[in-house]
Formats: C-alpha cells, sequence, structure tokens
C-alpha cells in the first residue's frame, strides 16, 4: 500500500517543474526532521517513566524506618528516615497530583509506558512512509538537474 | 490622467496590499500557535480526567497551586478538569472559524494583488511600446 502511494507521489513529481520538485523534496525533509524530534522525546519519556517505575519497585523494598539521604538540591543531601512506603503521590498533569499505592504507582507507569509505545509505532510508521516520499523527490530532483545541464 | 502617475498609483495599491497579505499570513501563523498549544492542553487534561475517573471515591487527590499542594475533593477537581475541557473546546472552535476568515481574506488579497499586477505589467509594456 505504501509503495503504491509512493509510485503515485513519484508520478505526480515527474510531471512537475525543477522548482516544485525541489519544494516538495524540502516540505517532506522537514517533516521527516519534526517527526524524528518527536520520536526522540517520545523515547526520552518513556525511558524516564521506565526509571520511575523502577524505583518505585526498589521502594515497595525497602522497610519502614530505613535510613536514606533526601535532596535538598543538587549537592545538598540530608539524612532521614522512610517513613510511608505504601502510599505514593503521582503527577498526572496539569498540577494534579494523585495519591496511590505503591502497586498502583506502578500500574499507572506502566499504562502510560505502554501509550507511549503505541504512540511511538504509529509515528514510526508515519515517519517512514514521509521518508520515503522525501527519498524519491531527492532521486526525481536528481535526474531532473541532470536532464537539464547534460554533463558533455 | 497621465500613465505614469496611473502606474505610480497602482504600484503603491500594490505594496499597500502586500503588505496587508504578509500581515495576514502572520496572523494565520500566530493561530496555528495558538492552536497547537490549546491541542495539546486538551489533550493533558483528557489524560487527566481519565485518572480522576478510574479513582475510588476515597483516594486523595492534589492540586499544585503555585508553590503549595493542596487537597481537593474528587468530586470538585473532576468538575475543575471537566470546566477547563470545555473551555479548551470553545476556543479551539473561535480559532478554527477565525482561520477560516483569515484564510479567506488571505485568498481574495491574493487575487486582487495578482489582478493589480496583470494591470501593472500591462501598464508598463504600453509605455515601453510608445
Amino acid at each position: 500500500m505504501a509503495a503504491a502511494a509512493g509510485a503515485g507521489a513519484a508520478a505526480e513529481m515527474e510531471k512537475m517543474s525543477v522548482e516544485q520538485v525541489k519544494a516538495v523534496k524540502e516540505q517532506a525533509d522537514m517533516e521527516v526532521n519534526i517527526l524524528q524530534d518527536s520520536l526522540n522525546n517520545i523515547r526520552t519519556a518513556t525511558s524516564r517513566l521506565e526509571v520511575a517505575s523502577s524505583a518505585l519497585e526498589d521502594l515497595s523494598l525497602r522497610p519502614k524506618g530505613k535510613k536514606l539521604l533526601v535532596p535538598l538540591t543538587a549537592s545538598l543531601y540530608v539524612p532521614g528516615t522512610l517513613d510511608d512506603a505504601d502510599k505514593v503521590l503521582v503527577d498526572v498533569g496539569t498540577g494534579y497530583f494523585i495519591e496511590k499505592t505503591t502497586a498502583e504507582g506502578k500500574d499507572y507507569c506502566d499504562r502510560k509506558i505502554n501509550l507511549l509505545r503505541s504512540n511511538f509505532d504509529q509515528l514510526v510508521e508515519v515517519a517512514a512512509k514521509k521518508k520515503s516520499i522525501a527519498d524519491e523527490a531527492a532521486v526525481i530532483l536528481q535526474a531532473k538537474l541532470k536532464h537539464l545541464a547534460p554533463s558533455t | 490622467m497621465s500613465s505614469s502617475t496611473v502606474l505610480r498609483e497602482l504600484q503603491r495599491d500594490f505594496e499597500a496590499k502586500s503588505n496587508d497579505l504578509s500581515k495576514l499570513q502572520k496572523d494565520i501563523a500566530k493561530n496555528h500557535q495558538v492552536r497547537k498549544k490549546y491541542t495539546i492542553q486538551l489533550g493533558e487534561n483528557e489524560l487527566v480526567l481519565k485518572e480522576l475517573d478510574i479513582l475510588n471515591e476515597d483516594a486523595n487527590v492534589y492540586k499544585l497551586i503555585g508553590p503549595v499542594l493542596v487537597k481537593q475533593d474528587l468530586a470538585e477537581a473532576n468538575a475543575n478538569v471537566r470546566k477547563r475541557i470545555e473551555y479548551i473546546l470553545a476556543e479551539l472552535k473561535r480559532l478554527d472559524g477565525n482561520l477560516q476568515d483569515l484564510e479567506e481574506k488571505q485568498n481574495s488579497k491574493k487575487e486582487a494583488i495578482f489582478k493589480l499586477q496583470e494591470r501593472i505589467q500591462s501598464l508598463q509594456a504600453g509605455k515601453a511600446k510608445a
């Protein structure tokens, strides 16, 4: 299906002038870049969620009253004791925090990770299609330029 | 009326219309930006609403107001998020209408400019021949 769309686009581009093909290629390149940025953002967010999930896992294993160091700033830690490791506050967005148990918190992280993974897969498909259009345009542009200025 | 004054007037008109067109295009770009921002906020709020919906009645919800975490009632939080979603949807609809209006104006400006260009070119060609 993607190949047929690509062939159709190629036929269209053959009929266009050099300027138009160049414009199409630049547009497609820009879109591919934007999509790559989005994919990177999703990957970063997914890895942060995975870190949060494993931190929760770790936290649930610690006994109450365990000594720990609490970061006040990036270079200042103060000693403290672990109080209740069963309740956690989850940032759900727009300034809202929900109190959950550790298990629910892990469940939240897993749900978000799955959502991000499916978004990532969808984007990868779209990006691949756009990349093939950009590549087609590049090839056709080359051919047209060669056609216009044949090397002696 | 001498043809050179007509030509100068047409060119001034052309400049004025071109400025109008570029202002319209800037407005359209701004509209897109604001739309993007609202769409992102809408998505975030819908996520929050989903999370609030699957909560038990007795779960604790807190809202971050400045540096303070304030305990909120679940029903109140629900109502707040829903109201915000409604507001964003209304804003998006208003922006859509705005955008359509701007695009129509842009197209008619482009047409007017094109016709002006034709007139200018034919006048200049006529002058050159004379």
